[in-house]
């Protein structure tokens, strides 16, 4: 406003003025500024004020209160009205008594007050002693209604440890009572009845299952009443009782199953396997475990089940309530050691130790047996020991799958690979060491002999066997090769059932088990490859040499008469061809695919090696050398006939002999070597490639000297 | 394929408590586990390392000692490439053991097998039960190799892992060539190299 005069007449400025008004202006502001401090401040007081009014209001209200609930919790216990008289202490619990007794300090209701705050002290003693009470009379004459009525009552009266002690007892009698009577039915149980055999599996999975449905209906109960994060200790509660329960259902299958007596024999019976084979009379039949075996598998699996649960049960709980890291770390690791240390898991290990032994002592004994009865059949070629040792060991891996341990199947795994690399090769191999009988054979004779279990009578027909057994053998290393690649998938797919609640770390040592089980395919090998060679030793080598030899009486000098003489009267190639075949034929039906294939190929390295050594003998003359030619492709021909496999490189190098033996002079050999070779590989060196042109009657060996090879 | 040239499996076994978990642990992790619990059937763990020029991966087969757990733990004796035998220094119970341990790996090993005893704890100098000489003869005795190590301190266990590598791989490099001399030999196609040492090659 002042601002505005002075501007109002600017060019006649009256400073004068304009001072006056701004002092004025100022005395004002500041005018309006105290008074509004001082307004404000009244404003806090007020506020103050009424905030403290309020406190009083409700320190009036506790007290009125505290009065209601003295007089309330009195009725209400003489009514036995015992949720409004925990009501009542509830209330006088959140109560501050300290600071209550400061709204009165030295009026005569003092007193009085303080009588209120006895008998409410009083009254919730009473109350503590009577909910205990209640709640015991309650579990002994299982009036579930009430029990659960003062299950209620205690977090109320700040009992939340004590009551969740009770209630976790109150159920664990009821566990117990269902257990033993579960335990008492499975006891008078008929061996014939249904699940007779895993009668003891089922009673501890009724334990389990009944412990399920029991936190299962308990477990909101508990979180209305109690709040969340209780269920670590109700759990830990119940397990001991878990674990009474289960060591009697235990101990009964000990005593019943005969486990433990079971388990005794059977190691001794494998200790003394390792020395001498004792009485065979004294050795537990294998057959009288299958059953038992099967049943401890099924119990562990439950086991994990039940304990895969309570881990799920107590982590989802641990979830729902705020903890900092270290708190929880607390919590799970004592989750863990409940899990680890329980007897449950104790009992299981145990029961799993020995369930481990004995069955591979059912694997071995049986495998064992099986190759004791091998028997050969007309049409199979393999004998019945290499169907059977695989359905066993198959049987008994996937017996130790179904239980749900790792640390079974692993070690089931480990034992199946000792069984067949070792025991099962070893087998083989001794099958092969005893020979192949040299001399022809006639295998139809050998089975009828072998199967009607007759000992031969002529040494013709008992060689006969020997051979056809030799053969089968040889299949046998061979299909066993593959059937543990089969073994290893198969198990490696039933394996994957458990992959949902595998640690990285138990997948990892089940792979590793699983493809050391795969590496033993590569032992099969090696003793095929050793049955094979011995085969090639003592019934192809020998037996091709004379037939080669027939190629050095055969003139290769010979006339055009005598070439086309040769068409009509074949002096070599055909005869030999002739007696291939028959020496082949002898294996041909007795032999997997694969191993004629592969004995077609141990007898054509023998056919060139020998036939080269024929041919460097040899003298050839232009036509001999078309005529070796001939017999070559004939051979090669045949041989291409007879086997899948390729066979046409083996007999490059006697290719390359003909190529130069067909030549029409020396020096012609230098259209194909070296620049002008193109897609040929040599394999015959400088040095043969002259000594075979020297066999050349006709080449000069000044000529093949000249050459520059 | 993994980047290794030799796969060896190495089992330690001792009594329980003796600190064979944390001998693995040393070794593979770097690090001295606090207050693990006590380890259940078998652990397994894998450490690559170099020996010359080739890499070398070892498969460590950490067992549980207590007797339930006994059989398990043979299972996996018989392709064990090396077994190490463990005791506590400050235990002469755990020393007081180990012929029994001896026996198992008589009974169920195989007998290419390397087998070291180690005296673990030698960082707990006051409480030593069992001397240096104790486990020299122990060792010589039953002709094994022998080291004292402390998984705490981390001393002597990189030794002991890398000469076992190291040991295993000469053999298995020596058992090569003459395998290959017997090839020439032979002279017979499709030899398969049989593989008396339980090794893979690539
Ligand atoms: N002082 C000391 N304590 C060790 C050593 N090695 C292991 N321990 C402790 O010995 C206890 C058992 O170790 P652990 O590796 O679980 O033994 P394991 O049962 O043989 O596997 C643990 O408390 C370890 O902390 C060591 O070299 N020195
Ligand atoms: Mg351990």
């Amino acid at each position: 406003m002042g601002v505005y005069l002075c501007f109002d007449n600017p060019w006649r400025p009256n400073l004068q003025l304009v001072h006056t008004d701004a002092k004025q202006l100022d005395s004002m502001i500041s005018f309006t500024c105290n008074l509004a401090e001082n307004v404000s401040s009244k404003v806090r007081q007020l506020d103050l004020a009424k905030s403290r009014v309020q406190e009083a209001i409700r320190r009036v209200n506790d007290v009125l209160d505290l009065k209601f609930c003295t007089d309330g919790v009195q009725t209400a216990l003489q009514n036995e009205d015992y949720e409004q008289a925990a009501a009542h202490v509830h209330r006088y619990l959140t109560l501050d008594e300290n600071v209550l007794k400061q709204v009165t300090p030295d009026s005569k209701e003092d007193s009085g007050l303080d009588a209120s705050l006895q008998l409410l002290h009083e009254a919730e003693q009473q109350l503590k002693a009577i909910v205990n009470v209640k709640f015991d009379d309650a579990v002994k004459t299982r009036d579930l209604a009430s029990v659960e009525r003062f299950f209620k009552i205690f977090p109320l009266l700040g009992l939340h440890d004590e009551g969740l002690k009770k209630f976790s007892m109150y159920l664990c009698t009821q566990i117990a009572n269902t257990s033993r009577q579960n335990l008492e039915i499975a006891l008078g149980t008929e061996s014939n009845e249904r699940r007779a055999n895993v009668i003891y599996a089922d009673t501890i999975t009724l334990l389990f299952e009944g412990i399920a449905r029991v936190v299962e209906i308990h477990q909101p109960l508990i979180e209305t009443y109690y709040g969340p994060g209780r269920m670590l200790s109700m759990m830990r509660s119940l397990q001991k009782e878990c674990d009474i329960q289960v060591k009697k259902i235990i101990d009964s299958f000990i005593k019943n199953r005969e486990f433990d007596k079971k388990a005794q024999q059977v190691q001794q019976n494998m200790m003394s396997s390792y020395k001498t084979n004792v009485n065979q009379a004294d050795r537990l039949d294998p057959r009288e475990l299958d059953v038992m075996l099967a049943e401890v598998t099924l119990a562990n699996a439950r086991t994990e089940l039940y304990i895969r649960f309570f881990r799920r049960r107590v982590l989802a709980d641990l979830e729902v309530i705020d903890l900092n890291a270290t708190e929880k770390q607390e919590k799970l690791s004592q989750l863990d050691k409940v899990l680890v240390n329980c007897e449950l898991s104790r009992g299981m290990q145990e029961l799993i130790g020995h369930y481990i032994m004995m069955e591979e002592y059912f694997m071995r004994e049986t495998v064992m047996k099986a190759i004791k009865l091998d028997a050969m059949e007309s049409g199979a070629y393999t004998s019945s020991m290499v169907d059977d040792t695989f359905f066993i060991v198959k049987k008994s891996v996937r017996r130790a799958i179904s239980s749900s341990s790792i640390d079974c199947v692993c070690a089931m795994l480990n034992h199946a690979c000792i069984l067949l690399e070792s025991d099962f090769c070893d087998v083989l191999y001794n099958k092969f060491r005893t020979g192949f009988p040299s001399g022809s054979l006639d295998m139809t004779q050998a089975y009828n002999l072998l199967q009607q279990g007759k000992l031969p009578t002529a040494s013709t027909a008992d060689s006969n066997a020997v051979k056809a057994a030799f053969l089968t053998t040889v299949n046998n290393a061979e299909v066993s090769g593959e059937y543990v690649i089969t073994l290893k998938k198969s198990l490696q797919d039933q394996c994957t059932s458990l992959y949902g609640y595998t640690s990285e770390q138990g997948k990892a040592k089940l792979e590793s088990c699983l493809s050391d089980l795969g590496n033993v395919s590569n032992k099969f090998k090696d003793v095929l490859q050793y049955g094979l060679n011995q085969l090639n030793a003592s019934a192809i080598k020998p037996r091709i040499k004379p037939m080669v030899d027939a190629f050095l009486s055969a003139n290769h000098n010979i006339t055009e008469e005598e070439f086309s003489n040769y068409e009509a009267n074949d002096p070599f190639v055909q005869h030999f061809i002739m007696s291939l075949e028959q020496l082949l034929h002898t294996f041909k039906s007795s032999l997997t695919t694969s191993n004629y294939d592969a004995l077609v190929s141990l007898l054509t390295n023998e056919v060139v090696s020998q036939l080269e050594k024929a041919v460097m003998k040899s003298v050839f003359n232009r036509l001999g050398g078309l005529q070796f030619d001939k017999e070559l492709r004939a051979l090669v021909g045949y041989l291409t006939s007879v086997t899948q496999w390729t066979i046409r490189d083996k007999f490059a190098r006697l290719t390359q002999m003909a190529t130069i033996l067909n030549l029409e002079r020396v020096t012609e050999i230098l259209d194909y070597w070296g620049p002008n070779s193109g897609p040929l590989t040599w394999r015959l060196t400088p040095a043969e490639v002259r000594q075979v042109l020297a066999l050349r009657i006709d080449f000069r060996s000044e000529d093949i000297k000249r050459l520059k090879l | 394929m993994e980047d290794y040239k030799y796969l060896f499996k190495v089992v330690l076994i001792g009594n329980a408590g003796v600190g064979k978990t944390c001998l693995v642990r040393r070794f593979t992790q770097g690090l001295f586990p606090p207050g693990q619990g006590a380890t259940i059937g078998v652990d397994f763990m894998i450490k690559t390392v170099q020996i010359g020029d080739d890499k070398v991966k070892l498969q460590i087969w950490d067992t549980a000692g207590q007797e339930r757990f006994r059989s398990i733990t043979q299972s996996y004796y018989r392709s064990a490439d090396a077994l190490v035998v463990v005791y506590d220094v400050t235990s002469f119970e755990s020393f007081r053991c180990l012929p029994d341990w001896i026996k198992e790996i008589e009974q169920y090993a195989s007998n290419k097998a390397i087998t070291v005893l180690v005296g673990n704890k030698t960082d707990l100098i006051e409480d030593r039960e069992v001397s240096l000489d104790n486990g020299t003869n122990f060792a010589s005795t039953h002709e094994m190799r022998f080291l004292e190590t402390s998984a705490k301190e981390a001393d002597n266990v990189d030794k002991l892992f890398l000469d076992i590598a190291e040991e295993l791989t000469k053999r298995v490099q020596v058992h090569e060539v003459e395998d290959s001399k017997d090839e020439i030999a032979i002279c017979s196609q499709n030899h398969t190299v049989s593989a008396t040492y339980n090794c893979c090659r690539w």
